[in-house]
């Protein structure tokens, strides 16, 4: 450069306000994804706290799994039980005495049967008039 | 006999379950009865081929309609008696051979299945009481399955089909202590490809054949049918019974049809 030539420079202290300030800005969008990625993070410990306590809730698995009656499953209950479920397949609909007929067991045997598959879930009971019918929904 | 569900059942396949199911149907049928036939066998459909050349036009509605609660079991079953010049009648409810069909019925869910229990229970008072139907039998799949399972249960007999492979023995036996012991359902089994040279059988000791399988299965034997060659050969569209009534597998399971009459 030639002696006497005056040169304009950019001044420094500007340029690092803009550094400076575009750091912030930087800061500021860090800070708001931290912000998202913590709120991310508590939602996905709530679901994982929900998931625990459905898994663990007795009542909730009643809810969630509904007990069906299908053939399979009938091979997993008692022969008693199994009897019950066989002849409202065909009765569809019926009383403790209907199914003692089917059955050629006695009516107390097939009240007790019956009420404990609906304990269980696989049948349901309704009341019609003084006579107490079950059927499998 | 009358007023009775009947189905045809084996542990694994190629026992000749189908050949058995048609032509006791068929015989039944040309001995005067009214007989409907239903292919339970959802997976692999095969009345639609035994019975191709009885059917008329297109099928309007298949068995899987009637499972589904499309229609009623009326409109799923076809008159085929003309078409084979049977003296009772003939009706068939076919299975539907579609691949989407196959798809749908392997996808059903356990609250379906129950469904299809009542249905296949509830098909008795049409079939017995309003068209005048005989007997029904069902064709189902082989082993444990849902549609065989169904069957079973909603059935006042069954009849088991094995060979004497030790594999089917086995399969049987599982079968029984397994399932069909937890039921309490009436069961014969019948024996089917015997080969004529087991040294048993060629030895004329058939009734100790007999006596081993009713010891080793539990259950009475209705019938011992040798393996004919002729037969395993036929084209899966001819119908024994019809086209050659005088062959011998079908003396032996004229027999096996007699007796069957005679159970309760």
């Amino acid at each position: 450069m030639a002696a006497g030539e005056t040169t304009t420079k950019k001044s420094p202290t500007l340029d690092v306000n803009v550094l400076l300030k575009m750091l912030v800005d930087e800061l500021n969008q860090v800070n708001k994804k931290l912000d998202l990625v913590i709120e991310l993070n508590e939602k996905m410990l709530k679901m994982q706290e929900e998931f625990l306590q459905r898994i663990t809730d007795k009542s909730y698995r009643r809810k969630a799994i509904k007990p069906v009656p299908d053939a399979m499953m009938l091979l997993s209950l008692p022969s008693s039980l199994r009897k019950t479920v066989m002849a409202l397949y065909k009765l569809e609909k019926a009383t403790a005495e209907d199914l003692a007929r089917e059955t050629k067991r006695l009516r107390a045997v097939e009240s007790a049967s019956a009420n404990q598959l609906v304990r269980m879930g696989y049948l349901k009971k309704k009341r019609e008039g003084r006579k107490v019918y079950f059927y499998i929904e | 006999m009358k007023g009775k569900v009947i189905t045809i059942h084996s542990s694994r396949g190629g026992t000749g379950k189908t050949v058995i199911a048609t032509n006791l149907a068929a015989t039944y049928a040309n001995n005067g009865l009214n007989i409907a036939l239903l292919d339970l066998d959802f997976r692999a459909p095969s009345l639609i081929t035994v019975f191709s050349k009885g059917i008329r036009g297109p099928v309007k509605y298949w068995l899987n309609d009637f499972m589904n609660g499309q229609c009623t079991i009326d409109q799923a079953l076809v008159d085929v008696s003309k078409e084979y010049n049977l003296k009772g009648r003939l009706l068939i409810g076919l299975a539907n051979p579609a691949i989407e069909a196959i798809h749908d019925m392997m996808g059903k869910s356990r609250a379906w299945e129950v469904a299809a229990v009542k249905r296949l229970f509830s098909l008795r008072s049409t079939l017995f009481n309003d068209m005048n139907v005989d007997c029904c039998i069902f064709d189902t799949s082989p082993g444990i399955q849902y549609s065989s399972i169904n069957a079973v249960i909603s059935s006042d007999l069954s009849i088991i089909v094995t060979t004497l492979d030790s594999l089917d023995i086995k399969g049987v036996q599982k079968m029984l202590a397994e399932f069909y012991d937890a039921f309490e359902k009436r069961t014969v089994v019948l024996m089917n490809k015997v080969f004529p040279e087991t040294r048993i059988w060629s030895n004329g000791r058939q009734k100790e054949l007999i006596t081993q399988m009713e010891k080793a299965l539990k259950r009475p034997i209705i019938g011992v049918i040798p393996c004919y060659c002729d037969v395993l050969q036929a084209k899966r569209s001819s119908l024994l019974a019809v086209e050659k009534s005088d062959h011998p597998f079908l003396r032996n399971l004229q027999e096996v049809a007699q007796k069957l009459e005679h159970i309760d």
